[in-house]
């Protein structure tokens, strides 16, 4: 039968003291590590409006993260494509109903938001 | 939880054999303690030699277990956490060192295993002493050798203490456990460790 792995004291000894150096070299990381994820914070709050356009023969499905009270800020990303216009419409809404904090759609964009001039 | 009849027959003999002692428990009265006849015990475990193999088996995964609990977090109550899980396991299995010497002579190669934990956990003891000097809270080694000597008497602590007060007639707590062993690092602790230790470690076993 083969006999079971044993592990030498001199080895396990080494493996140790990596363990203990670890807690003096590992060192806290610097608040600023973490600005991306508070730069990223606002599209919590994003109306997200699902756009299906014909590109280069398929259908393009895009995302565009608003901010729901400054519509000015917003985030358009195109995600995938479908040959099938209706495929590509029903995977839109999927996908717009996934990456949308409110699921039922209530987070809108008011045209208001917009300042549009009217002259 | 629903336990399987392996799970029961290895819990009672346990229970057994830190009552009885290995040598004197019969295959008769652990189908009894589970509830089972002999010929449903001897269908999971063919013999008596299989049984104890397959508790200590048992055994060396509980203390893996504790042994992997090393430094999990720098300060230390990492060691007071251990402690708690050395005095558990050594409470919970007296048997162990009741049958010490049986069990070198009737099963050679558990003891083989049992001397790899032993010098796993010395080298733990060891090594920690040295991380707490690197950490400054103890202070450093005043002779060379001494460290040597305070881990190995950390270690006879760990494993003999519960043993020798049930010796005496007194009481084998968690918390005196504890105590017995910090007191013999205290005089080696700078006001740092000192600090830490009557902040972090005192307060958890309910001294001072």
């Amino acid at each position: 039968m083969k006999s079971a792995f044993v592990l030498s004291p001199a080895l396990y000894g080494k493996m140790l003291d990596l363990l203990s150096s670890l807690h003096f070299t590992e060192k806290l990381g610097n608040q600023s590590d973490m600005n991306f994820f508070r730069q990223d914070e606002w599209l919590y709050d994003t109306a997200v409006i699902e756009q299906v356009t014909a590109r280069k023969g398929t259908w393009e499905i895009g995302l565009l993260f608003a901010h729901h009270q400054k519509p000015m800020k917003f985030l358009s990303r195109k995600i995938t494509s479908h040959a099938c216009p209706k495929r590509a419409n029903m995977i839109a809404v999927y996908m717009r109903r996934q990456a949308a904090k409110d699921q039922r759609g209530t987070l809108s964009v008011s045209l208001s938001g917009f300042k549009l001039g009217l002259n | 939880m629903h336990q399987t009849t392996k799970q029961r027959i290895i819990e009672s003999s346990i229970r057994l054999f830190n009552t009885e002692g290995v040598a004197n428990v019969r295959l008769q009265q652990i189908a009894d303690e589970v509830g089972i006849s002999v010929g449903n015990l001897a269908y999971h475990y063919k013999n008596k030699e299989a049984i104890v193999s397959a508790v200590y088996e048992n055994l060396f995964e509980a203390f893996s277990e504790i042994l992997a609990h090393f430094l999990q977090n720098p300060g230390l109550n990492d060691l007071d956490e251990q402690l708690d899980l050395y005095h558990a396991f050594f409470s919970q299995n007296k048997f162990y060192l009741i049958d010490l010497f049986e069990a070198e002579r009737s099963y050679p190669d558990i003891i083989a295993q049992w001397q790899g934990f032993v010098s796993k956990m010395l080298l733990q003891l060891r090594k920690r002493l040295d991380y707490c000097v690197q950490r400054g809270l103890l202070i450093p080694e005043p002779a060379k050798g001494i460290y040597d000597i305070l881990s190995n008497n950390i270690w006879l602590t760990i494993v003999f203490w519960i043993p020798q007060q049930v010796l005496k007639g007194q009481p084998s707590s968690k918390n005196l456990f504890k105590e017995a062993v910090w007191m013999q690092i205290n005089p080696y602790f700078t006001p740092k460790g000192l600090s830490e230790y009557t902040s972090v470690v005192a307060p958890l076993s309910g001294q001072f």
